[in-house]
């Protein structure tokens, strides 16, 4: 299986994006990584080049919100995303805010797996699970 | 230059052709009803006689070199990999083609010289439909060259005639390589030149071999110091007759293009004084400062219809502001070149004959105040005796 990652927008943190390339190598994926400084249309480019099933974007300075209103719209004028499990963690608000609410806010910008301040590898468990479910073997 | 570099250079430009002794330079407009060698005979006939086959080298960027039309799958990679591979090449893109939409787009009637298809990295399969074959079929076109997936490869191939299949453009790390795609595009466009029969014609005075106009200057580039007193990072431009290209240093691209050369070219094809005086004017006057502009240089937009030295100096000083423009985050060229990091800009070519240093800089100073605004303004450095291009035919 195929992951596009990277971390978007203007965000320099570069620790969690090794982490998640090393973590998801080692649990079998073949990862695509932008690495940081990416942007949205970058990420769904590269996933139209890959043929990735997953897009796996991280945010950490605190810009997410802004790139996450803008999903919905950009997705829609790509004709070959609609099966695509589309992720997001990190530090998804500037300071700190309602779990719950943060996750419903991100699901209605389009994402189906919502991590605010999520360790990594029980993110990638919530990962795992949607894709046995979605891509049945 | 040293005394025992006895040559003659020529270039072969669409407007004029210029040559350049150990001691002096001519430049002449070109003659269309005449055959190059001809004219150039005609013109220069005392000069040739100086000088022996192997000592005179010509390039040439007659007609504007070749067309292409690429069709790729996204825009931030198999697009942006292409182009800039094509532009490098020294090739003219028509237009670029984002795969999904292909059946939005018209039918360029002009005979494209080479279709490019690209999309995918070579673990991916199945990018490409019969709206490709549907489009590919309805256009004019001398070559079509695949650097797309390798597992496309084939499909490709049986629904399009004559396809020459190349390694893939994008990596396994989506990064992009180069040499393939660039290697046959140099070479395609190097037999064009020699193809030409006015430019065969030319090997009657030269042993030499005829090269492409912005090859030469891509290659003098790393050297540049050599001759002219420049502040890195520069670019140059060189603003012709028909198109104008831009040479930049790759630090002054935020790009996920990473390769080994260290200088992008990029081309505006419908930018010049002369051949393309009309559409230059076109686009000044869709460019809502160009008014400003031509108040501040004491002009009117009636300058636009004269066929004066003024207008041609005024236009050529447009030329400057639009390309500076169009490589600027409000242009719409594929790259934006961090503008405000330049330290100099040298200028090539004709303009360099008619313009002087301060009449390019109030335009530099004009553009990052009102555009940019920026009190920052590089340094027009003048390429007035074709040092530049003189390196290049040496290096
Ligand atoms: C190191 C650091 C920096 C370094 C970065 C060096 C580098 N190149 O990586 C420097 C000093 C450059 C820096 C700069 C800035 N930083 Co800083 N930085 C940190 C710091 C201290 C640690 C980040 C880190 O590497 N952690 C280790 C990694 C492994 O953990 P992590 O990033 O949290 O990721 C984990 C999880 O979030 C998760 N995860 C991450 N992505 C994803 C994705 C998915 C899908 C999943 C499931 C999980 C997941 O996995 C990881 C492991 O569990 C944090 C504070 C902190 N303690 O977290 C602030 C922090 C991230 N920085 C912050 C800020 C504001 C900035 C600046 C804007 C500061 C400024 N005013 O200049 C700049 C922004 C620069 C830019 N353009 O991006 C804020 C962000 C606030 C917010 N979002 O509300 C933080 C949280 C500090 C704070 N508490 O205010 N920073």
């Amino acid at each position: 299986m195929k992951v596009v990652t990277g971390v978007v927008g203007n965000d320099i943190h570069v620790v969690a994006n090794r982490l998640i390339d090393l973590s998801l190598r080692a649990r079998g994926y073949e990862v695509y990584n932008l690495g940081v400084n990416t942007h949205l249309e970058e990420f769904f480019d590269a996933v139209v080049e890959t043929g990735a099933e997953v897009l796996m974007i991280s945010s950490l300075n605190g810009e997410a919100e802004g790139w996450g209103r803008e999903v919905r719209l950009l997705k829609s004028r790509y004709k070959t995303l609609d099966d695509v499990v589309l992720m997001i963690g990190g530090n998804l608000v500037v300071g700190s805010g309602d779990p719950e609410e943060i996750v419903a806010r991100y699901k209605n910008y389009g994402f189906d797996l919502v991590c605010h301040q999520v360790d990594l590898n029980t993110g990638l468990d919530m990962l795992q699970e949607l894709v046995d479910q979605r891509f049945p073997a | 230059m040293s005394g025992a570099d006895n040559r003659l250079l020529i270039d072969v430009g669409s407007t004029y052709f210029k040559l350049c002794t150990p001691d002096s330079i001519e430049q002449h407009f070109r003659d269309f009803n005449r055959d190059i060698l001809e004219d150039l005979r005609n013109k220069c006939g005392d000069t040739l006689e100086r000088f022996g086959k192997d000592e005179v080298y010509i390039c040439s960027s007659a007609n504007g070199g070749l067309s292409t039309l690429i069709i790729g799958v996204t825009q931030s990679f198999s697009l942006k990999y292409a182009t800039n591979i094509a532009f490098n090449a020294g090739i003219n893109i028509i237009d670029t083609i984002l795969f999904q939409n292909i059946e939005e787009y018209s039918i360029p009637s002009d005979l494209i010289d080479v279709v490019i298809i690209v999309g995918g990295v070579d673990s991916h399969s199945g990018l490409f439909s019969p709206a490709l074959y549907d489009y590919v079929g309805q256009l004019r076109y001398s070559n079509a060259v695949f650097v797309g997936s390798a597992q496309d490869a084939q499909q490709v191939s049986r629904n399009i005639d004559h396809l020459v299949v190349l390694p893939n453009v994008i990596d396994d790390r989506l990064h992009i390589v180069e040499e393939h795609l660039k290697d046959y595009l140099t070479n395609l466009y190097q037999q064009d030149i020699e193809g030409k029969e006015d430019i065969k014609n030319l090997y009657q005075i030269t042993s030499n071999q005829i090269f492409s106009t912005p090859y030469i200057v891509n290659r003098a580039l790393p050297h540049i110091e050599s001759r002219v007193s420049v502040a890195n990072p520069f670019i140059l431009l060189d603003i012709g007759g028909a198109t104008t290209d831009i040479h930049y240093s790759k630090d002054l691209v935020d790009e996920n293009i990473v390769t080994e050369n260290e200088y992008d070219r990029l081309v505006f094809k419908r930018l010049g004084v002369y051949k393309s005086r009309q559409s230059l004017v076109l686009a000044a006057q869709a460019n809502e400062f160009v008014y400003e502009l031509l108040m501040h240089l004491g002009a009117t937009e009636n300058i636009y219809n004269e066929d004066s030295d003024k207008a041609t100096r005024i236009l050529m000083q447009l030329a400057i502001f639009l390309v500076l423009y169009k490589m600027s985050p409000y242009g719409e060229a594929y790259i934006s070149l961090k503008l405000l990091a330049i330290n100099s800009i040298v200028l090539t070519g004709g303009i360099t004959k008619v313009l002087t240093v301060e009449e390019i800089q109030t335009i530099i100073a004009f553009f990052y105040r009102k555009i940019l605004s920026s009190d920052h303004n590089p340094v027009a450095v003048l390429d007035s005796n074709y040092d530049i291009w003189t390196l290049g035919t040496k290096v």
